[in-house]
């Protein structure tokens, strides 16, 4: 199949990704108190209920809105000559050096694991009716799928067609893509894991488990 | 504040955005656009890099969120917003806050109380009620219950029934929808529940509402519409004749456009077509009066094979096929009407300047929608890059676009595949469909999706259809 | 080995008094200490000559110690001891003061809930020469001594509703019931079915139990205790605490504490004095009935005779209950008076009272309950209506009683079946008519011109189908529009993030979306008055009651001035407003919490009028609750109707406004209270919906680390027409009573 002791020794490698953090929308910029090469954290508390390190607010018509860390990391770059001025969506305001953590770790090897069920085209891609209701209820690992079994609504262009599952059948293991965003064709949808090979992936969890060292 | 001190926040992306760059060009006005980071290919962002002047482009998160619009507008010290068409062009809540707010800016469109009056398809449905205009049967509230729902779709059977139809129809739609979507046909009362159900989720999903409109389906009509024009004193509106707008894809959305709506000159019609244009206008010109309308609009009509005309809705902005009318219209005689000009012009406040003996009407205007789809396969859109893209100028040929012609260019998949607009004028019906087909054969549209399959579009559906363009 | 085995106790009981004080009297802790060391070290060494006098002289000393620094103890102390390990637990008192038991509802780590445990005990007493043994059912919180699994005796809904559910049983057997609440406050779940909603359940079962019931505080932290703690007879351990609050709670509310915030042990231990926890306090305000003694530091698992003397206590005070209720019993009655505060020398075990009772006994027996706890509330809050006036309530009440009665009691039973009748007459008539009709028209439609419909008629039919409540739009306006509703700035939801809900603009927001964010539904507070103007048909709201004005009943200090300064910036004299109202002339009794005076926290004041709203409903029973509404419209649980066209439809929300309260009565009691809280069997309601939290912070839900895409956003609710078909009462299956009794909860920010 592949060889897990490889692929976390590849990630081992370079075991960091560079977070930039930019403004969601346009307004004026204020930072918060964020120098270079400090430690910020990312969402905490059980249900991530408690934010990020702040690391600048956002002005605009009259709604300050905070921007936070989404990743624990060190601050690399705080854009400061952006201070005070207004910015257009999507502009760089700060750059953070991320360690990747126990659960990326595990979702990037998942996906080399997983079977991938993969968007045909760039659209927005929305469970079927009676797949939302189950996920909803008892979780994305209680579908279980098998070939031609409608999966998916897609959503492009204002219009909807349905988009049922080829591949083996198995359990939604991993679910890739968000209600409200748009999947590059060949982007993946779901992992789904055969139920012969559940065990397989379970051990793979257990290495990553104990293998990744969490660091700040 | 004069006119020509004023600048324009273009709050719409495309090829109507280009259009209201250059309209704003002509009146000698300054102008700000906005675009997201998906589209920063489109033509729009070109031409506004390329004609701006000081802060005329930014990017923004989303063409939706009114936030930035106005944010925008005030960093760029813009005093009027032009919605163009889509988005929040028909909002009236949208044209609420740009003139209440803090720093007031002028809406280009009507004034929101109009909007509101006409927006709702059920209080125009009253409103011409009131003033003895023809309506389709069918409910004129959104229906939210489905035991309802079936009694009105009975009802509108057993109607057709006594008309003598022979299979008769019943439409259902998202009362919230519009621009074709969200509508389908029962022709059985046993299978309306299952398109009720549809319907109402589709409605829901797409546009959060649940209300579902259910009419009788006129089959074999026309579809035409009333150009009106109105300044802010909401007193004089005048017309900029008809338009004919039957050809349409499956999916009810509008392929050719032909201004005026009928010929009777050229073409023999089952009654009195001269008539019924007369009384459409007259009747448009009638609730434009009563509502105090005051910017440009268009009021839908849909024309029964025996000549009965019923109002269907009123779009209360500009469209897209304005260009049509604009291109068959003279105003004391001159050519070169410019509708969206004129838009912003009596937007901005200055009087119309001329009445409707003014105006006059010479020759046949088409309108071909260029898209990116196939037309074979129920017109599903089609996603890729176009990399040709060209054709020889034409005295009688205006092209409106926003795909570059020299670059390829990637169809971005959060808007509709519209690749250009193409008006056509002749001086007769026959010369007009001539040039319509010596433009469509000497046009060059190419390109390849991902999987290196060719670009598909609708030219030859346009060919196709050209000859039958004004026959009933 | 039995010396090394008391001096290990003496060794605990050192650690206690430590624990207890929590660093004060240092100097007599260190004596006891030193002592202890040094008989220990004596010990080792071998050098006592008499072990046993020694031993007794050290404990002589504790003894002497224990008592001197009883005399010291602050209420923050006994809080300290209630919360102790080695504090007596519910078994302890099955094991030493019932005869027998038997665990039931699962046991341990088996149950449902550990923290609460059912027993079925029994009692053995004589007569004569008889044995009896005396069935009771005890339930109460199980703290245990430190184990983790009870939770320290915090229970969950579930726990509450079992408890519930076997105080039904001990209702069906006829056999009292014993609860001991030994609780810090209930365990905190907001989801369904919730904390506070359960206690309210059982609050309001428990008003109408036709058993007797005893209660014994020990430690009676906030709504936990009142989940099994409404009683006939409630006994109080003498070190026990029972307060509306947790002295820690009270302190983070004094100290205007942030999550995680930790109070200074100062105001800690103020709060434990200004909230009138102990037993004293709780006697002199009435909250409780008698206070059990208990050794000096409280009670520990081997003080036996405290044991012995809470068996005595807990018989008399069934004995009494029964006793007062009963029908003939003066002789014994007139023993228990006689032998009250006589606890050593009493022996109930050789007197003999049946515990069980009449229809008629039982009638008073819950009576009398609702008697005591109303009396509660009226005291802790302060009346100010004019005697005069009261009396002549009281007259014109009486009046409308008779009114009443003949007006809907009388008639309408007769009405009822005369209407059940013609309907029933005109649905038969229905069928033969058509099928007498249906050739008929067949063949005249048929015909040319025939008396068929015209077209013409038809297709306006088919034009005007609506009949659209211009009134019920209220033209789209707002009677009353929130001035938040005036800023121009937008507003972010708090839902952002997950619904993806774009900023909206203020005065869209507060002004037509009536504080629902478009995108995904979530409810912005609005201001009380909001709700007064918009979801009740204008003009219509005549208040009630606006004299009962909240008091300060354990004369918390600072709590005068800070209502004070409530009513006066509110203009209210209570967070309870009380009025009666209609919606689409629906008349209605409403009771309103309002937030910003104090929160919308109920206090005596708030509640006292609960009760009276349903006796007012008697009196003036409104014929609308008889009204039956489609069963099919679903309730919008926090998000108003949307119409995409005009704004949400007033008419709408204001109807869904109905329906919602009668899917949230017990939650009129499911707010912190004051303990003594008037109890009154207040009408159900007809369906139990679960409301999820409105304007609850949308968090993830357990277990699930990313968010899970969703196939699409929460909807909103579709848009209701204002006025329902009015259905008959024979369609869709199931009646819906409305409930005449709504509520309101309005927040300012």
């Amino acid at each position: 199949m592949f060889d897990i002791t490889q692929l976390l020794d590849e990630i081992k490698a370079s075991p960091y990704e560079e977070i930039v953090v930019t403004a969601p929308h346009t307004g004026v910029v204020t930072f918060a108190d964020v120098r270079e090469g400090a430690r910020v954290i990312g969402p905490s508390g059980t249900w991530k209920e408690k934010k990020g390190t702040l690391l600048a607010t956002i002005e605009r018509e009259r709604n300050q809105k905070p921007i936070h860390a989404v990743e624990k990391g060190e601050v690399k770059e705080v854009l400061r000559h952006l201070e005070g001025t207004f910015v257009e969506a999507g502009t760089p305001l700060v750059r953070l050096r991320h360690f990747l953590s126990r659960d990326e770790v595990l979702a990037i090897i998942l996906k080399k694991a997983l079977h991938l069920f993969v968007a045909p085209e760039r659209a927005k891609y929305y469970f079927a009716p009676d797949v939302d209701k189950k996920v909803k209820a008892s979780g994305p690992r209680s579908v279980s799928l098998h070939e031609g079994m409608d999966l998916f609504i897609m959503s492009r262009m204002k219009r909807e067609a349905g988009l049922a599952y080829s591949g083996p059948s198995g359990v939604i293991y991993a679910v890739y893509f968000q209600h409200n965003e748009n999947v590059d064709a060949g982007q993946p949808l779901i992992g789904v894991c055969p139920p012969d090979q559940l065990s397989l992936i379970e051990d793979v969890v257990a290495r990553v488990q104990t293998e990744w060292e969490e660091r700040e | 504040m004069q006119t020509k001190d004023h600048k324009v926040l273009v709050a719409n992306r495309g090829e109507i955005a280009i259009r209201i760059v250059q309209a704003c060009r002509k009146l000698g006005l300054a102008f700000t656009c906005v675009y997201t980071a998906e589209d920063a290919a489109s033509g729009h962002v070109r031409i506004a890099r390329e004609l701006g002047g000081d802060k005329s482009l930014c990017r923004v998160s989303s063409y939706h969120d009114a936030n930035e619009l106005m944010a925008v507008a005030d960093d760029a010290g813009a005093t009027a917003v032009h919605p163009g068409y889509g988005f929040f062009a028909e909002d009236y809540r949208f044209a609420r806050r740009v003139s209440q707010r803090d720093r007031k800016l002028i809406f280009i469109g009507p004034s929101w109380r109009v909007i509101r009056e006409l927006g709702d398809k059920i209080n125009t449905k009253r409103l011409a009620r009131s003033l003895g205009v023809p309506t389709v049967p069918g409910s004129d509230r959104p229906i939210y219950d489905e035991m309802e729902a079936e009694k009105v779709a009975q009802s509108l059977f057993e109607f057709q029934e006594q008309q003598g139809i022979r299979k008769p129809l019943v439409l259902v739609k998202a009362s919230a929808g519009g621009g074709g979507m969200g509508i389908e046909e029962v022709y059985d009362i046993d299978l309306f529940r299952s398109v009720y159900r549809r319907i109402r989720n589709y409605a829901l999903r797409q546009f959060k509402d649940e209300g579902v409109l259910i009419e009788q389906r006129i089959r074999d009509f026309n579809h035409l519409e009333v150009q009106v024009v109105s300044d802010r004193s909401g007193r004089n509106p005048v017309h900029f004749g008809t338009r004919n707008c039957s050809i349409q894809s499956t999916g009810l959305q509008k392929r050719v456009e032909i201004a005026p709506g009928f010929d009777p000159s050229s073409i023999e019609y089952g009654f009195d077509a001269a008539q019924v244009l007369r009384d459409i206008t007259n009747h448009s010109l009638a609730m434009a009066r009563k509502v105090g309308y005051d910017n440009v609009g268009t009021w839908e009509w849909i024309v029964t094979r025996d000549g009965r005309p019923f109002l269907m809705e009123v779009n209360t902005r500009i469209q897209v096929e304005n260009g049509v009318s604009a291109t068959i219209a003279r105003v004391r005689g001159q050519k070169g009407v410019d509708l969206i000009a004129e838009q912003i012009r009596i937007g901005l406040g200055e009087p119309l300047g001329y009445g409707q003996e003014d105006i006059t009407f010479e020759g046949v205007g088409v309108e071909y929608r260029l898209i990116a789809e196939d037309p074979d396969n129920r017109f599903t859109p089609w996603v890729g890059r176009v990399d040709g893209f060209g054709w020889p100028e034409r005295p009688w040929l205006a092209m409106h676009t926003h795909v570059p012609s020299d670059d390829p260019y990637d169809i971005p998949t959060e808007f509709d595949p519209n690749l250009a607009l193409a008006i056509i004028w002749g001086k007769d019906l026959a010369e007009a469909r001539e040039r319509g087909v010596e433009f469509l054969d000497t046009l060059v549209l190419e390109g390849a999706n991902n999987a290196g399959e060719p670009l598909r579009s609708n030219v030859r559906f346009l060919r196709d259809n050209t000859g039958r363009i004004l026959k009933f | 080995m039995d010396t090394e085995k008391r001096t290990q106790h003496l060794a605990e009981r050192l650690g206690y008094i430590r624990d207890v004080f929590g660093g004060k009297h240092n100097e007599n802790i260190a004596l006891l200490e030193s002592k202890l060391q040094e008989f220990n070290l004596r010990l080792s060494e071998g050098s006592i000559s008499d072990e046993n006098a020694a031993l007794t002289t050290l404990e002589d000393l504790f003894d002497f110690v224990e008592r001197k620094l009883e005399a010291e103890l602050t209420p923050m102390d006994k809080v300290r001891i209630v919360r102790h390990p080695q504090r007596i637990c519910l078994r302890d008192i099955l094991e030493n003061v019932y005869d027998n038991f038997t665990e039931i509802g699962g046991k341990d780590e088996h149950s449902i809930d550990p923290s609460m445990l059912i027993a079925r005990a029994y009692i053995t007493r004589r007569s004569g020469k008889k044995t009896i043994n005396q069935p009771v059912l005890v339930i109460g919180q199980e703290k245990g001594h430190g184990e983790e699994f009870r939770n320290g005796g915090s229970v969950k809904p579930w726990g509450n509703a079992k408890a519930l559910q076997y105080m039904k049983v001990a209702e069906t057997e006829g056999i009292p019931i014993h609860t001991y609440v030994f609780t810090p406050g209930s365990y905190p779940v907001e989801d369904y079915p919730g904390a506070a909603q359960q206690i309210a359940r059982n609050l309001y079962e428990m008003a109408g139990l036709r058993v007797p019931v005893i209660a014994v505080f020990s430690e009676g932290g906030s709504g936990g205790a009142e989940a099994i703690g409404l009683a006939d007879r409630r006994l109080m351990l003498s070190h026990g605490y029972y307060s509306v609050i947790s002295p820690e709670g009270g302190a983070a509310i004094e100290g205007r504490l942030r999550q995680g915030q930790r109070a200074a042990p100062e105001l800690i231990e103020k709060c434990a004095q200004q909230l009138r926890i102990t037993a004293e306090d709780n006697l002199r305000m009435g909250y409780i009935d008698h206070v059990v003694t208990e050794p000096p530091l409280g009670a520990r698992p081997y003080h036996y005779d405290f044991f012995r003397g809470l068996r005595q206590e807990i018989i008399r005070a069934t004995d009494e209950v029964i006793l007062g209720v009963k029908g003939f019993a003066p002789f014994r009655a007139m023993v228990l008076r006689r032998r009250r505060g006589k606890a050593e020398t009493m022996d109930l075990d050789n007197m003999y009272v049946r515990w069980s009772l009449s229809a008629s006994a039982k009638d008073r027996l819950v009576g009398r309950r609702h008697r005591k706890f109303n009396r509660l509330a009226r005291n802790a809050a302060r009346d100010r209506r004019p005697v005069l006036r009261k009396l002549s309530n009281m007259g014109w009440d009486a009046w409308w009683d008779i009114y009443s009665y003949f007006k809907y009691d009388l008639l309408r039973k007769h009405q009822q079946k005369i209407a059940y009748l013609v309907e029933e007459v005109e649905a038969e008539a229905q069928v033969l008519m058509e099928k007498v009709a249906a050739p008929w028209r067949k063949i005249t439609c048929a015909l040319p011109g025939g008396s068929c419909q015209s077209s013409e008629e038809t297709e306006r039919e088919l034009t005007t189908l609506s009949d659209w409540d211009e009134e019920g739009q209220r033209n789209g306006n707002w009677s009353y529009v929130s001035p938040r509703a005036k800023e121009d700035r937008a507003i972010t939801c708090p839902n952002a993030a997950t619904h993806g809900c774009l900023d909206l603009w203020a005065p869209d927001l507060f002004g037509e979306f009536a504080g629902v964010c478009t995108y995904c539904g979530h409810h912005f507070p609005m201001e009380y008055q909001w709700y007064l103007h918009n979801v009740f048909d204008e003009g219509s709201i005549f208040e009630f009651n606006a004299e009962i004005e909240a008091g300060n009943p354990l004369g918390f200090e600072g709590f005068d001035v800070k209502l004070e300064q409530a009513k006066k910036q509110t203009g209210l004299k209570s967070g309870c407003v009380t009025f009666e109202a209609r919606i689409d002339n629906v008349k209605l009794v409403v009771a309103m919490l309002v937030a910003p005076f104090r929160g919308g926290s109920v206090g005596a004041a708030e509640a006292l009028p609960l009760p009276g709203l349903r006796a007012r409903h008697r009196r003036h029973p409104h014929p609308g609750r008889h009204q039956r509404r489609h069963p099919d419209a679903p309730l919008h649980h926090g998000r108003a109707p949307l119409h995409r066209g005009r704004g949400p439809v007033p008419g709408a929300v204001r109807h869904q406004f109905v329906r919602r309260a009668a899917g949230q009565l017990p939650r009129l009691l499911a707010l912190p209270v004051l303990h003594p809280f008037g109890q009154h069997r207040l009408r159900r309601a007809g369906r139990h919906q679960g409301d999820h939290g409105r304007g609850h912070p949308a968090g993830l839900p357990p277990g699930l680390s990313r968010p899970v895409a969703r196939a699409h956003p929460r909807h909103l609710g579709p848009p209701r027409r204002a006025r329902q078909p009015e259905a008959g009462p024979s369609d869709h299956g199931r009646p819906q009573p409305l409930l005449p009794v709504a509520r309101a909860t309005a927040r300012n920010r």
